[in-house]
Parts: C-alpha cells; structure tokens; sequence
C-alpha cells in the first residue's frame, strides 16, 4: 500500500461527463474522476481503452466532444496555461530534442517555464540519476535513461499534479524500484500523482485509488482496499459447496454469495465469522476452509475488463 | 514571448541544420563568385549572343554589386534553404514527438508557433545577411586584385538603394517560407513542408508556361502565382544585366504585375499560409508522435 493521504483533501483535478469520440468510435465516455491534493491514483485500462486519451484531455492536448476537465480551476480545454504550470507530466513515450544533450533538454523547457534556477537543472538530473551522462546527446540515450530525463523534465517544474504514463518502462529492476520509491514520496511531500501503467501489482504497490477503465467508461473507481474487497469476503469450502452456497444465500447479513473454481466467496462482516460458521453447522455443513478473501488487482481488472492482461 | 523566442533561437541555433543551410549558402555565394571570376579571365565574351564583354562581367564582380547580386542569388537559390529550415523547424516537433513536450510547456499554443515562426524569419535574414558578408568579403579580394580599393560609390542613396534590396529580398522570401512552415504544420511533418515549397519554387514556372499557351482562362491565372510576382519585385533590385539572375522558367514579367500589385499578392500568400498554420495547430488536437 502507498502512501497515507494528508488531512488536506481538496480536488486538484476533476473530469465532468468526459467523452471524445472519434468519428463512430467512442474513446472516452462520460468520464467522471477526480484526483485528490495528496493521492496517487492509479488509472488501469487495457490497450485501446481511453487512457492515452484521457490523459490527452487532462493536459489541453485533445479537444473533448463533450464534458471538460477542471485542473486547479481551470478548463483545459478553454484555459490550459495556468494550470499546465502547476502540472508535470511524461505521456506514453517520453519525448525530447534528439540534437540536445539532456542538459540542453531541460534548459529549453526551463526556458520556457521561465524561473528555473540553473542549478534545479543539475539538481533533477543528478536525482534520476543522469548527471554523469547530462552532456550526452539525447538520441545516445537508452530507453530507460530517456524515461529518467522524462521524470526529470516533470519535476523541473515543481508541479503540483504529476501525469506519469507507463514511467518505469524500459527502467532495469533497480531503476524501476526507486521510482516505485519515488511516487510515493512525491506523494508525501502532498503532490498529487496520476499513474497509467499496464504494470498491475505496481499500481497496486504505490496508489492510494484506483480507476479501472473499459473501452472509455469508467468500471470502477475506489481505495484498492475497497476494489480487493479486503476484510469484507471469506473464501469458505466444504464437501458440498452447492448446499453451502444456497445456506448462506439465506442469511441476510451475507451477501455476496458467489460459486468460484472449488470455494465460495462472500461478502460477511468480519466480527461475524465464528456466527457464521455455527450457523453452517447448524445446517449440518461442515468447513474445510475458512478464511479472508485475498485477492489481487489482477483477478479484479480481469474481472472488470472482460479481457486478457496486457502483460 | 520572450521566453518563447528564446528557447526557438536556442533550439534553432544547436541544431546542425541551420549551421548546414548557412554554410551551403555562403558556400553558393563563393562558389557563384569563384566560377564567374575564373570565366572572366578565360573568355572575351560572356552571356546570351556574346553580349558582355569580360571586362564588364570582371567589373560587375566589384565591390559595388556584391550586395545586390548576393541578394539575387538568396532571393532564387537561397529559398530552397529557407523553405528546408522553415519545413524542419516545424515539421521535426512532429517528427520528434515534441510538438506534444512544448504544448504542455508553452504559455499558448499560437504564441508558441508565433516565437518559432519569427525565429525562423530571424534566421533567414541572418543567413542572408551572412551570404551578403560572404560576397562582400569575396569582392573585396576581386577589387582588390584588379583595381585596388576605393569606397567613392558608398553614399546615402547607394546605402539606401542596398537597404530596399534586401527587404525586397526577405520580403520575396516570405511566402515561401510561410508555405513551407504552415504545410510542415497542416501536414504534422517536415516533408510536407519541404514537399509544398520546393514544389512551389521549382512547380510554379513550369505550370506558368503551360498555362500561357492555353489562351483565356488559363494565360491571365499565373500573374498571382508566387514566382510571377517574386521576380517582379527582385527585378527592383539594381543588379548589372551582365550577372546571372538564377530565376526559374525565364519568364517575361514585363507589364504582368505592377510592383505594388505584387507586393500585395505576396502579401496575400504569407497572411493565408501563416493563418492556416495557426488555425491547425490552435484547433487540433496534439496526439501524434
């Protein structure tokens, strides 16, 4: 689990009915979101599902069809350059001057910021771990070092909403760990940091929220506690789990009541369990098994989607 | 937009391509003025029906011309290179997938293709003012060698008269270098721009002839071509008839256009271009790479 939210809760950015649409394809879908001061928010999706998109709008890059996005108070749509101030961001691949080194690179987006001190250059650079390569040019870069300077380029600006799309691709094992080290952080220092990535146990390792997006709706939105169903399900099994799952069907504290491969799932209060099971005994159906539902947000997105994992 | 056209300049200036289209220009000039030096001294006549002496066309190399003459090869040569730069500078943020990195950095979308539009504009005329300095330079040696030095021509009129050929020149240069920027923009990449306006330059003449032989409608329609209208005002510049003029298609201009006609039509063409590519990148979404 990532970071634990600040008392400080206000909306830095929130979606209103969003949808684009591409001639008869619908990318996005009456998107409601919000991002909270402080959180990172996981935004999951398969391939082709809006999030690219999403992100698009998010930054006054896409025109919306309809609906808008608020960031800081501004309409990205109509208004973008002072809340683009307060955001940093790395959209699918990041993109830099191939003919510059990646100094030079973040000069000339600290030029046009305005107000970058020089130094805060080096600083970013020697923190993503560029600074003996700083003077290269950026064509000789390999991919995870660009998406180092991609991260560099995003925190040059101090922003208050960091947009990171897919960030640990193409990093090694050790670069991917510190930046799943560093969102949290940035989170902590009470930025807010919006995550894409196809990479479902690092969304779950580092978001506070999660959004689960499918062919442009949103199909779910929650803590990852609340998506993992944690402390609310038990898995339960008994020699016949047909008989178990029709009892509990008629309790009316359980719901939930679900028949999955040799188990059964359902939805019981936690202080309830040892009820629970003298009530099965009462019915003459004795447990082999009871224990909490652990789930991951895997099996939850596949559930969701419908589809495969993009892993 | 001071930061803007700093960052333009900046980028502009570490890039090879514009050093690379600065020094084939200057290396034009010398190379322009090498061979019509070295003709010079191996013939007794010179151009169409051995019109020119040696004398005069060794004479049209002084100090004197240098500055009309080197205007005259970067307002017909010199284009190519500027419509390249103009199609790179724009065409490449697409290319590089940067177009979306200074959308999200920029303080509005046309104020930032307005700051790389006017430093593209400030390079042509730099270049410009380099292919000047070049021929200048390379004349100087010529007079040099032949008459020794003598400044007696340099007055007010002389100096205003150089001054008007070259706004003349980048006024001419202009919409080409708008086609090319606001094609590399509509069409998202370098080669459409470079595409749009070397096709113009090189296109337009051509098509001009064949429309003249194809009587009403067609003969009156290349009078508002660009190169019509190009050469027309170059034509103001006080250049010797002994030194080549490098226009394409050789076209008799004489009564198609009055100067400010075509001053006008040019400035018709660069408004429209300019207004294309602000109104596509203002109102299109920034998605590809």
């Amino acid at each position: 689990m990532g970071v634990k939210k600040t008392a400080n809760t206000s909306v830095v950015l929130r979606t209103e009915d969003l949808s684009k649409r591409y001639g008869r394809i619908t990318a996005v879908d009456s998107l409601n979101i919000r991002l909270l001061q402080g959180e990172v928010f996981g935004f999951l999706g398969p391939n082709g599902s809006g999030k690219s998109t999403t992100v698009g709008m998010m930054l006054g890059l896409i025109r919306p069809t309809n609906g808008r996005v608020l960031a800081f108070g501004s309409d990205m749509t109509l208004h973008p350059w002072p809340a683009l101030k307060r955001i940093g961001s790395v959209v699918e691949t990041p993109a830099f001057y191939p003919y510059l080194s990646g100094y030079d690179n973040l000069k000339a987006i600290g030029m046009m910021l305005g107000d970058i001190p020089a130094h805060r250059i080096d600083e970013m650079l020697e923190l993503v771990g560029l600074g003996s390569r700083a003077r290269d040019p950026y064509k000789s870069y390999s991919l995870g070092m660009k998406q180092r300077l991609g991260i560099a380029s995003t925190l040059l600006r101090d922003p208050e909403l960091i947009i990171l799309d897919e960030p640990t691709n193409g990093l090694d094992p050790a670069g991917t760990r510190e930046i799943r080290e560093l969102i949290p952080r940035l989170a902590r220092e009470g930025r807010t940091v919006f995550l894409c990535s196809h990479l479902l146990h690092e969304v779950q390792e580092v978001s506070d929220r999660v959004g689960i997006v499918r062919k442009g709706h949103l199909v779910a939105e929650g803590s990852v506690d609340e998506l993992l169903g944690r402390g609310r399900y038990l898995r339960l099994r008994s020699e016949d789990n047909g008989a178990l799952a029709n009892v509990m069907t008629a309790i009316p504290w359980v719901s939930g009541v679900e028949m999955l491969d040799g188990f059964v799932r359902a939805a019981v209060p936690p202080d309830r369990a040892a009820e629970l099971n003298r009530v099965l005994t009462g019915h003459g159906i004795y447990l082999s098994e009871l224990a909490p539902w652990e789930a991951d947000l895997e099996s939850i997105f596949l559930q969701l989607t419908g589809e495969v994992s993009e892993r | 937009m001071i930061p803007l056209l700093w960052v333009e300049l900046f980028k502009l200036r570490k890039r090879m391509m514009t050093w690379l289209c600065a020094l084939i220009l200057v290396g034009l000039v010398i190379l322009v003025y090498s061979v019509l030096w070295n003709i010079s001294g191996r013939v007794t006549t010179f151009g169409d029906h051995h019109r020119f002496t040696s004398e005069q066309l060794r004479t049209a190399l002084f100090l004197q011309t240098s500055v009309p003459f080197a205007l005259q090869m970067v307002g017909s040569l010199g284009i190519i290179l500027a419509i390249v730069l103009a199609a790179g500078a724009a065409g490449s943020e697409y290319s590089w997938g940067t177009v979306r990195l200074m959308a999200t950095a920029s303080s509005g979308r046309l104020r930032y293709l307005t700051a790389k539009l006017v430093i593209v504009f400030a390079l042509v005329a730099l270049g410009t003012l380099m292919a000047v300095a070049a021929a200048l330079l390379y004349s100087s040696i010529i007079t040099f060698t032949n008459s020794g030095f003598g400044f007696g021509f340099v007055n007010g009129p002389y100096l205003r008269n150089q001054l008007e050929s070259l706004g003349r020149t980048l006024y001419v240069i202009t919409p080409y270098v708008c086609l090319a920027f606001g094609a590399a923009v509509v069409g998202r990449s370098t080669l459409a721009g470079a595409g749009a306006g070397i096709g113009a330059a090189f296109a337009e003449p051509l098509i001009a002839s064949l429309m003249r032989l194809g009587g009403e409608p067609w003969h009156s329609m290349p009078r508002y071509f660009m190169n019509a209208n190009a050469q027309i005002i170059l034509q103001q510049n006080d250049l010797p008839a002994v030194l080549p003029r490098f226009t394409p298609g050789g076209e008799d201009l004489h009564g198609v256009n009055s100067v400010e006609e075509a001053f006008l039509i040019l400035g018709v063409y660069s408004a429209v271009f300019v207004a294309l590519a602000l109104f596509a990148y203002s109102r299109r979404d920034i998605t590809a790479s």
